[in-house]
């Protein structure tokens, strides 16, 4: 029974691409993206931004996503943009190609105004979506300001 | 995942983009040891432009034409292809292909001055008066500061001199930086104005 429910899992899990950042956070910005989990596996994706702040995104379902496709619910709160990632990453070349490569597969989200809104991430191999929430940056502290 | 670390970190060797394939440097001279120091790039000065020079590393391509987009026009403006520093804050610049595709992108920040200091052209820092010899000249620098943070940017401060006669400044093409020729003995002083702040240095021509 247990076998069973661990094959399950594991088919659930692989149904869709699986999301991975890229790249750092700026200091005192947010750019951090999580998977949101459920017994099944991953469930969905979260991504925290600060407003003007960007993050790449790759997607790969045993090797980069195919034919991808990502759009913003609201790209005046978060915007996305294709990108070209020029690395090549192992590829599902199956039983015949097993060590073939692929470039990676890859987009950037941006944080253009504070608030929520969902990133949609269409595939051959299916999706996923990300709840996206975009926050405004820290408030400077005022400085003096010194004249000689 | 492993392989991709590894292939991130080797790819991008040297370039200085969130995606390690391309980065942003401020056009310089190569024997301007004034604005050779401003790599890497410290925070834009607010009002002030920073003209960037962009290059990309993608194995098995040349560089392709780039364009640069700003993620927060409001923080830092991308105009006529310079970095313009509206108020403060953290804006990313996408460097992408002309069909959009992002090749990667950098994050740069915006602070206001605090204070000015002046150099020589060669980096020396004006630290007292200036003493010339009529028909001599030196070329200053004026260097922007947030407290200890050095800022970059091409700023248009205004010189002024409080006697006409002693000095002339001259452009040198520049928009920043300024050239001092003695012009008749006497004592005058050199101020540099930029946003509120300002800096004087005291010139002293003789015979």
């Amino acid at each position: 029974m247990i076998r069973v429910a661990l094959i399950v899992l594991a088919l659930a899990a692989g149904c869709n691409p699986t999301l991975s950042a890229q790249s750092l956070a700026p200091p005192g910005r947010a750019a951090r993206l999580d998977t949101i989990d459920s017994f099944w596996g991953i469930k969905g994706y979260r991504l925290a931004l600060s407003k003007g702040v960007a993050i790449a995104v790759t997607c790969s379902h045993g090797g980069p996503c195919a034919k991808l496709r990502v759009t913003s619910d609201d790209p005046a709160i978060a915007e996305v943009h294709d990108a070209s990632l020029g690395v090549l990453q192992p590829s599902h070349g199956g039983v015949y190609a097993p060590d073939n490569q692929a470039t990676a597969a890859a987009f950037v989200v941006v944080g253009k105004a504070p608030g929520t809104t969902k990133v949609r991430v269409r595939t051959d191999d299916g999706g996923r979506t990300i709840d996206v929430t975009i926050v405004p940056p820290p408030e400077v502290a005022p400085q003096a300001v010194v004249a000689r | 995942m492993r392989h991709l670390l590894i292939l991130v970190s080797l790819t991008g060797c040297g370039m200085s983009g969130a995606m390690k394939q391309a980065s942003i440097v401020g056009q310089c001279a190569a024997d301007d040891a004034a604005c050779s120091r401003r790599h890497p790039i410290a925070p834009l000065a607010i009002g002030s432009r920073f003209h960037p020079d962009v290059s990309a590393e993608i194995s098995g391509s040349a560089t392709p034409n780039l364009v640069l987009h700003s993620a927060d026009p409001s923080v830092l403006a991308v105009e006529d292809g310079a970095l313009v520093a509206k108020q403060p804050g953290a804006s990313a610049v996408l460097i992408s292909t002309e069909d959009g595709a992002v090749v990667d992108f950098q994050h740069m920040w915006v602070a206001p001055i605090t204070k000015i200091t002046l150099a020589r052209r060669d980096g020396d820092r004006i630290g007292g008066s200036i003493g010339l010899a009529v028909g001599e000249d030196v070329t200053l620098v004026p260097t922007l500061w947030n407290r200890a943070q050095r800022l970059t940017g091409d700023s248009d401060a205004q010189w002024t001199v409080s006697t006409d006669g002693t000095v002339s400044v001259l452009r040198d093409g520049s928009s920043d930086r300024r050239r001092l020729r003695a012009r008749a003995p006497g004592v005058t002083r050199v101020t540099v104005a930029l946003g509120g702040i300002a800096t004087s240095v005291d010139v002293e021509v003789v015979p």
